[in-house]
């Protein structure tokens, strides 16, 4: 990625290389964890589902500058699967938007910054206030939209649960990106398999889903999606590409990835950690890399 | 005999006064107003769902093609499309029908517009009973109440076609953050705005002086509060009519002195008596008035189809049945 001119110094940010990027996905896990131990629960399955999704963006995809939020030129991100937003919120703390002391007002009090769901009201580098599912993708449509009205060069990366394409109008949206040409748009489907109720495809059949938004007209890829180095070439698709598709990824997750007793369990979409388990899942955390 | 209780005297000069005001149709000047925001405002863009026809849009297309959006039927779509254009400095004015613009994505709406903090301009047409014949599917009595019960949301129902320019344009300057919830018409409607009257979104206009009793209305029952004033006078009775285009943020100061001097006020929407107008204004009242109000509105059930001019009519949504409500009220 060769930034262009007026590229701000972003606090002296420099890409991370793929080692840089999986002990700075480790901490993400260990951020998170430490924001639902003060809140007492959490959607811990949902968020190390896509921890190296965002972490991939943050910190070797997305041009963003934590000096200035609001720079018209950086690229845009939508967590549609808003649920997830303190792994967001990890990245945006890692990357400088806001202060490492938040992780404690997680939830913890009236007024507090972060809270379950993100929301550009009151946090810096959040571009779109999300929760509710279903809307994300078209937003994330709107901002690649105007973009292209702007001659401007940024990209648009939107992260969507599987669960939530149960919803109808992601599809709505996922018929308006190819018609309107949306190339600076990446769309993640965090593909965990898992929704509150059970399996996503029991509850609602979501296969075959790559099909089903290459037959919407999308530039269709799939990885693994906690492998970092098979994500990066995926996501960062040339500025003005020229495609004329956009893209979206396919990420094949497991819900609570890298805490043993969390992974692929439909009770951690949301559910209280005891002191005991939250030891426990330290100690995986830190050990991972040794 | 009274000219309210005398009906041909009655219809002749009810059907005087309406001859006096001309109708004009309210997509037409919707499409030409909308043209002439993109001509003004180069960051304004509109965007439909496959209404660009039915709201007057389409005479856009030669100029702005780029600028006009149809995301097809898919209003949810729609609005959140729209929400990211201002997320990223433009101007979008959402084009549809009150129904689905209020209803069908009330949640893009109030998550995607109005927390996001973000300037959308949501223009619903055919509210009220103005898709008359089109059935409760259409006809659309509950927009007010949701929409002005959303933080952060603007609304405004503008009397005529002349004043839905000055609303769309006041809505487009408006500074803040706050998304802007136009209530339309459809078909025509009689014009009681002398072109080029000062408006401003919150501000109610004072269309007639009057100390017995003050009429309240917004949208096209301004016309019917006007008539009715009209026929008070027969009677000897001074009615204030009061335009008040703004329901939110609504205009306390216009309420409240008019409330100092009237002895009765009677607020009439083409609206559910459920969370509309009246309420709106109750809510002002609710300290301390000493005077009956009464709300002139859709009861609580779904009206029958019919053409609007009619249907109004059936529902004592017109200026008789305004000015009878007044004249027994101060009896």
């Amino acid at each position: 990625m060769t930034p262009p001119p007026d590229t701000p110094p972003d606090n002296g940010f420099a890409p991370l290389d793929l080692d840089g990027l999986r002990e700075m996905a480790r901490v993400n896990r260990l951020d998170v964890a430490a924001m639902f131990m003060a809140a007492g629960n959490g959607h811990f399955g949902s968020c190390y589902s896509c921890t190296e999704i965002v972490t991939a963006l943050y910190f070797a995809v997305m041009r963003v500058d934590a000096a200035r939020p609001d720079w018209p030129d950086r690229d845009r991100f939508v967590l549609a699967k808003g649920h997830a937003a303190p792994t967001l919120y990890s990245a945006l703390i890692r990357r400088g938007f806001f202060p490492e002391g938040w992780i404690h007002e997680f939830e913890t009090r009236v007024g507090a910054r972060l809270a379950t769901h993100p929301s550009r009201r009151s946090q810096p580098g959040v571009d779109s206030s999300q929760g509710a599912l279903g809307h994300g993708l078209s937003n994330a449509c709107g901002m690649a939209l105007a973009g292209r009205l702007d001659g401007r060069d940024y990209r648009v990366f939107a992260v969507l649960g599987d669960g939530e394409l149960h919803e109808g109008s992601v599809w709505e949206a996922a018929a308006f990106a190819p018609k309107h040409r949306l190339d600076n748009l990446v769309a993640v489907v965090d593909r965990n398999g898992l929704c509150v109720d059970g399996r996503a495809d029991e509850v609602l059949p979501l296969e075959p889903l790559a099909d089903r938004w290459a037959a919407f007209g999308w530039d269709v890829v799939e990885a693994d999606g906690h492998d970092l180095a098979a994500l990066l070439p995926l996501l960062d698709v040339p500025r003005f590409g020229g495609s004329g598709r956009p893209r979206v990824v396919i990420a094949r997750t497991v819900k609570g990835r890298g805490v043993s007793f969390m992974e692929d369990v439909r009770g951690w979409h949301a559910d209280a950690i005891a002191p005991a388990q939250y030891a426990a899942l330290r100690r995986e955390l830190r050990e991972v890399l040794r | 005999m009274s000219l309210l209780d005398h009906p041909d005297r009655l219809r002749e000069h009810v059907a005087a006064f309406r001859a006096a005001r001309p109708r004009e149709d309210v997509r037409a000047r919707f499409g030409a107003s909308v043209m002439a925001l993109l001509e003004r405002r180069p960051d304004a863009v509109a965007v439909t769902a496959d209404l660009m026809h039915a709201t007057g849009l389409a005479r856009l297309l030669p100029r702005f093609a780029d600028r006009l959006i149809n995301v097809g039927i898919a209003e949810q779509n729609m609005t959140g499309v729209a929400a990211g254009l201002a997320a990223c400095g433009r101007l979008p004015v959402v084009c549809g029908y009150a129904a689905f613009t209020t209803l069908r994505a009330v949640e893009q709406a109030k998550v995607d517009c109005a927390y996001n903090d973000l300037k959308v301009i949501l223009a619903g047409l055919g509210s009220g009973l103005t898709y008359g014949v089109g059935g409760p599917t259409h006809q659309t009595y509950e927009d007010v109440a949701i929409m002005r019960a959303i933080p952060n949301m603007v609304v405004v129902a503008p009397a005529d076609p002349v004043e839905l320019g000055h609303a769309l344009d006041a809505a487009a300057d408006l500074p803040g953050a706050a998304p802007v919830y136009l209530r339309l018409g459809r078909g025509p409607e009689h014009v009681v705005t002398p072109p080029g009257a000062p408006f401003e979104i919150g501000r109610a206009i004072r269309l007639a002086e009057g100390r017995d009793v003050c009429l309240v209305a917004h949208g096209a029952m301004v016309m019917e509060a006007l008539l009715a004033a009209d026929l008070l006078r027969a009677e000897g009775i001074a009615a204030e009519v009061l335009n008040l285009h703004t329901v939110k943020p609504i205009d306390r100061d216009a309420i409240l002195t008019a409330a100092g001097h009237v002895r009765a006020m009677v607020v009439v929407e083409e609206h559910s008596v459920i969370g509309g107008l009246g309420s709106a204004v109750l809510e002002v009242l609710e300290r301390g008035h000493a005077f009956p109000v009464v709300r002139i509105g859709i009861e609580d059930r779904y009206p029958p189809t019919g053409p609007t001019p009619e249907l109004r009519e059936a529902l004592g949504l017109c200026g008789p049945h305004v000015a009878r409500v007044a004249r027994d009220l101060l009896r």
